[in-house]
């Protein structure tokens, strides 16, 4: 599943003044491809490693310009709107709905970007960056399941002076750690639960690669990891799941944990990509947020609100 | 209570103490009032000078209506003074313009304009209809509650002005002699042009206060006794403005002194003890100044607010402003042992609320494009002469006060340079985020090189004067004539002349021949022949009115404290300020025409999409059935994203404006300065436009600001924005306007607050000149308009000024929730 090509990226979102994924004013770039299927994801056009259409019922005006359009035969009109049969679009080589909607409710997740044009792009913003202690945060998906693309932009970046970070789930190569570790300022990793079984039920795989990894990292880059602890409700926010995952950090020499509360806004998008939505878990409360951050605190883990 | 569907503000200030919170509830609870005393006594005293001197009579007038206006000390007020006698009070400047009034009162249309301008309908405009129907007062001008009485008065008063005013003086002036006479009244018909600025002409002006308050009047009456005797028997030159000059600060005087009277008489009957304590104090303080220096830092804000409101109640100003306030208090602040940083920031709150308490009346027209609001603008902190950061305990005094009350008035400022503190810095930032919208940051440096060129001042000179007057109208504080000037040229009107051949679209009028355009040059070439079209006419016609504002009503007391008007002997009006270049010719609207010149070059040219005939038909038809075609128009290039293909469009215009303008001479014989602005003018002149080239729908609002994305195009985010903006050299042109809007959670706690400070720094850097916030949730903003009730108090921004949310009209409000809202 991991993408070997170097000269290029499959890039799904480009955020510039992202100030929520590091110090200072960032520019995000999120990676599309990702090993994990959280059930909470609100990023689900992240998760698979090719390009994917996604329709916006919002937007649409049910002209149905988009099936007149398509060669194929995957968009088809059923009771005055538009379907989609994803393994024909999959497959869809120039998208010719996307150019024909005129309300822009249809378009393509997944961009193949060249390092060149990422780093360019990356460097407009170089005078924020600077004036504001900022940087660039390469985000996903996973970034280090395309590992090499990830190491030449973070090369040619690093080499123009812009602090660099990543957020990894940590399911990836032990390699491309080592490869992509010292080029990095500022790791931001993922733990949702520290027991192996809950993390294959509610992720889709269980977390031994990815603890080997968080102590790899830190081998590699010790002081610069914050773990980051997904707080979703009801589903890892158990006392005991919590502390174990200080314990892990606490044990690793980890200083910083941060606490991204869930939020259902990407819950949306997986009828857009013609999918289910998963379980939507309550909202985070103010009590929620303060029992986490104890519990970090406890272990002699510093936290704070991502 | 419902459950939040969007965020607050982060800043939530409250007055500091019980009277500040009960100067603001009575504010907000006060209709808004016509009060006709100022114009009764002027022009009863008008009645007996004719014959006198223009400079003389018009002194003597207004001096004699300072005279005879009643002296109103409102309950908890430690400041006296007051333009009108009600809480929220406007003068009715029939010797401006009694057309429009008369219009009024005869319920007649008041001007082509009026048609494509919006009001409010909340607040005190809604308690002042409310008590009208309860009352029998009658509605003046929309939202003015006028007695019958005074009614009465009002209309003998402009029957008595309808020949006399500036404006029928100026129309029978350029009415007859010009020959772009038509012109301007076709621009006015098919909205190329905002309304007659008659009837609200002044402004953009900063006096002298430093003088005015450490010399004191005595010294300065004085200084012109003694002009006048060195000067001799005779009409020597110089002498009938002395004369006016020493009448216009007598004037002043009594008035004052008849507020010592009353400031007195009230405290004779005043039963507490502690408020006969302060109103003893009033009393002594208006014994003291302005007419000596003050001894206190109390006296020396009192000082300073009579000069400004006497500068104010002289003419019919919008952005007559205090200027550097912090610079101006700061010694007395510094030397008086006795004040605290606590009594500052409370006199700060009642001085704030005074400045919001001033209305205006004038046309309908005007009153919707400047939304109620005068535009006073304080501003801090900056550099002194020597290039030392100016910022001061006063600066955070003043800013500490508007986070604390979120009046819409002053409008506050930065004069932004890198060796600013922090903390002050911080403090501004904060303010930001209560959602008012200021303080607006300025480039300092690139004010320096824009008024280098203009005027040749030493650069230390120039720090040490820079002032706003206005919105965001740079100017020389205390040494400037002010920026007196006709109002805004539309270039999103001229997209619809450029595609419908030289006629207007809507109301079918030729403006310019027909000639053929065949390549996308002929395109540019012809929308900077009819630019320029409209900009010489516009120029030329306003030279004819301010003519007549030399004949009808030159400011006389303003230009005592307009250095150097008496060193020369000339009042502003004859040239005596040091400073003749300010006023401007005025624009906006130009992204949309960037944005429509690269959608015809990409949709007719490169791409051969459709021909200049077909997009011209698909416009016509407000793209109705076109929507393939309109669909590839939003696609072309937009301004606002660093995208070259569109912004060298605009670079390639906005040079051209600036090269163009000064070609022409203002009335005072210096090259009109070119400038951009927006106040509220992108709603009315987007709603009098046809569909643009650039996918915009008929009667949209223009894009705001001057270098403001048009909403929903800016795909980039700010930082994008910023990138477009920076490419554009502000030190051309007198003004700049960039709006940005924010989500509150994306600048959120300190960490938010540096990142707001470092896109300021890096926009200046680049350098940029001109930039504010609207740092408010979208959806708190559409919950409010469900829910009036519930946001009394709201302030936004809307260009450069702030208004109060309740106050202002439907599609005001729809443009501010429209504008692209970044972060989260």
């Amino acid at each position: 599943m991991e993408r070997e090509r170097a000269e290029s990226g499959l890039v799904f979102d480009f955020q510039p003044f992202s100030v929520h994924d590091g110090p200072g004013i960032r520019t995000t770039v999120f990676l599309k491809g990702c090993p994990l299927r959280c059930e909470w994801c609100c990023n689900p056009e992240s998760q698979a490693p090719h390009p994917e259409l996604r329709h916006r019922p919002a937007r649409c005006r049910r002209c149905l310009a988009c099936v007149r359009a398509c060669p194929l035969g995957g968009a088809v009109e059923r009771e005055g709107l538009p379907r989609f049969d994803r393994s024909v679009c999959a497959e869809c080589p120039d998208r010719r709905c996307v150019e024909a909607c005129p309300e822009r409710a249809l378009l393509v997740s997944g961009r193949e970007m060249p390092v060149p044009e990422v780093v360019e792009a990356v460097m407009a913003d170089e005078a924020f960056f600077r004036n504001s202690g900022g940087g660039v945060t390469f985000s996903g998906g996973e970034p280090l399941r395309q590992p090499r693309f990830l190491e030449a932009v973070l090369v040619a970046l690093k080499s123009a002076g812009v602090r660099t970070a990543v957020e990894t789930c940590g399911d990836a190569d032990g390699a491309s750690v080592d490869a992509v570790a010292p080029l990095l300022d500022l790791i931001y990793f993922d733990l949702k639960f520290a027991d192996p079984e809950l993390h294959r039920r509610h992720t889709g795989r269980t977390n031994e690669l990815i603890l080997e990894n968080l102590a790899r990292f830190v081998g590699a880059a010790p002081g610069k990891i914050v773990l980051r602890f997904p707080l979703v409700p009801g589903v890892n926010d158990d006392a005991s799941n919590v502390q174990r995952i200080a314990r892990i950090a606490a044990g690793l020499g980890i200083e910083r944990a941060s606490v991204v509360p869930y939020h259902p806004m990407g819950m949306s998008k997986y009828a857009e990509l013609g999918r289910e939505s998963p379980v939507d878990p309550r909202p985070v409360t103010a009590g929620d947020l303060e029992r986490v951050f104890s519990a970090f605190e406890a272990a002699g883990v510093s936290c704070e609100l991502a | 209570m419902k459950t939040a569907r969007f965020a607050d503000r982060e800043i939530k200030g409250t007055p500091s103490s019980e009277r500040s919170a009960a100067l603001k509830r009575r504010y907000l609870d006060s209709p808004l009032m016509v009060d006709v005393e100022y114009i009764r006594w002027l022009t009863r005293s008008h009645r007996t000078t004719a014959g006198r001197e223009i400079l003389e009579r018009r002194a003597e007038d207004h001096a004699f209506a300072l005279e005879h206006l009643t002296p109103v000390i409102h309950a908890g007020d430690r400041i006296a003074g007051n333009k009108t006698r009600f809480i929220r009070g406007a003068i009715p400047y029939a010797n401006y313009a009694a057309g429009p009034f008369l219009r009024e009162l005869r319920r007649e249309v008041q001007d082509a304009q009026q048609r494509h301008v919006d009001f409010g309908e909340g607040g005190g405009i809604e308690r002042s209809r409310a008590e009208a129907a309860e009352t029998g007062s009658v509605l003046f001008s929309g939202k003015f509650l006028i007695s019958r009485e005074e009614l009465s008065e009002l209309r003998e008063i402009c029957e008595y002005w309808e020949e006399k005013c500036l404006m029928e003086q100026g129309d029978r002036l350029w009415k007859s002699r010009f020959a772009g006479a038509e012109f301007i009244e076709d621009g006015w018909k098919i909205g190329l042009y905002t309304a007659p600025h008659d009837p609200c002409p002044e402004g953009r002006l900063v006096l002298d206060f430093e003088t005015a308050v450490s010399k004191g009047y005595r010294s300065v009456i004085e200084e012109i006794d003694g002009r006048i005797a060195r000067a001799g028997e005779g009409d020597q030159p110089g002498v009938p403005f002395w004369r006016a000059a020493k009448r216009s600060l007598e004037g002043a005087l009594r008035f004052v002194e008849r507020y010592a009277d009353e400031a007195d008489r009230l405290a004779a009957r005043e039963p507490d003890p502690a408020r006969e304590k302060e109103l003893l104090e009033v009393a002594e303080a208006c014994r003291r100044v302005p007419a000596l220096p003050p001894r206190t830092f109390r006296e020396a804000v009192q000082s300073f607010w009579f000069t400004y409101l006497l500068g104010h109640l002289e003419g019919s100003h919008l952005g007559y402003s205090p200027g550097r306030l912090d610079a101006l208090l700061h010694p007395y602040f510094a030397a008086d042992a006795g004040a605290t940083f606590e009594e500052a920031v409370g006199l700060f709150e009642e001085l704030f609320v005074k400045m919001t308490q001033i209305e205006y009346v004038a046309s309908l027209s005007w009153q919707g494009l400047g939304h109620g609001n005068l535009y006073q603008n304080v501003i801090l902190g900056g550099l002194d002469e020597a290039g030392k950061p100016a910022s001061n305990e006063i600066s955070m005094a003043i800013l500490e006060a508007q986070v604390n009350m979120q009046m819409t008035q002053p409008t506050l400022s930065v004069w932004y340079d890198d060796s600013l503190d922090e903390a002050f810095l911080l403090k501004a930032a904060e303010c930001v985020k209560t959602g008012v919208g200021y303080p607006a940051f300025f480039n300092l440096a690139t004010f320096v090189r824009h008024e280098r060129a203009v005027t040749g001042f030493p650069e230390g000179t120039i720090r040490r004067h820079a002032a706003i007057g206005g919105c965001t109208e740079p100017t020389l504080q205390g040494m400037s004539y002010g920026i007196v000037q006709a109002g805004f040229v539309n270039h999103g009107k001229l997209v619809d002349l450029l595609m419908n051949d030289g006629v207007d679209p809507v109301t079918g009028t030729r403006m310019f021949p027909a000639a053929p355009l065949g390549t996308y040059g002929d395109v540019v070439a012809r929308y900077k022949e009819m630019m320029h079209a409209a900009v010489r006419n516009w120029q030329q016609y306003w030279n004819f009115v301010m003519r007549a504002h030399r004949q009808t009503v030159p400011l006389v007391f303003c230009s005592v404290f307009v250095r150097d008007c008496l060193g020369r002997g000339l009042c502003m009006d004859d040239g005596g300020a040091l400073h003749n270049g300010t006023p401007t010719t005025l624009s906006s609207g130009l992204v949309n025409a960037a944005n429509s010149l690269a959608a015809i070059r990409k949709l007719c040219f490169e791409d051969h999409t459709c021909t200049l005939e077909e997009l011209r038909d698909a416009v016509a038809r407000d793209w109705e059935g076109e929507e393939p075609l309109r669909r590839k128009a939003l696609d072309a290039p937009k301004w606002g994203n660093d995208d070259d293909r569109v912004d060298e469009v605009f670079l390639d215009l906005f040079d051209d404006y600036c090269t163009f303008v000064p070609g022409q001479l203002n009335y005072l014989g210096k090259p009109y300065d070119p400038s951009m602005l927006a106040i509220s003018t992108p709603v009315p002149f987007g709603k009098a436009c046809g569909a643009f080239p650039d996918g915009r729908r008929a009667g949209e609002p223009l894009a705001d600001g001057v270098t403001s994305p048009f909403p929903g195009t800016d795909a980039r985010g700010p930082t994008g924005v910023i990138r477009s903006s920076s490419k554009v050299d502000h030190s051309r042109i007198r003004g700049g306007l960039l709006n940005l809007k924010f989500h509150p959670s994306s600048l959120g706690g300190e960490r938010g607050s540096r990142n707001l400070l470092a896109l300021v720094k890096t926009y200046f850097e680049k350098p940029g000149f001109h930039v504010q916030f609207n740092v408010v949730d979208s959806e708190m903003l559409r919950d409010a308009v469900e829910h009036p009730e519930s946001y009394r108090d709201l302030v936004v921004r809307v260009a450069g000024f702030s208004a109060y949310w309740v106050e202002m009209s439907r599609p005001l409000q729809e443009q501010v929730i429209w504008r692209t809202e970044h972060g989260l």
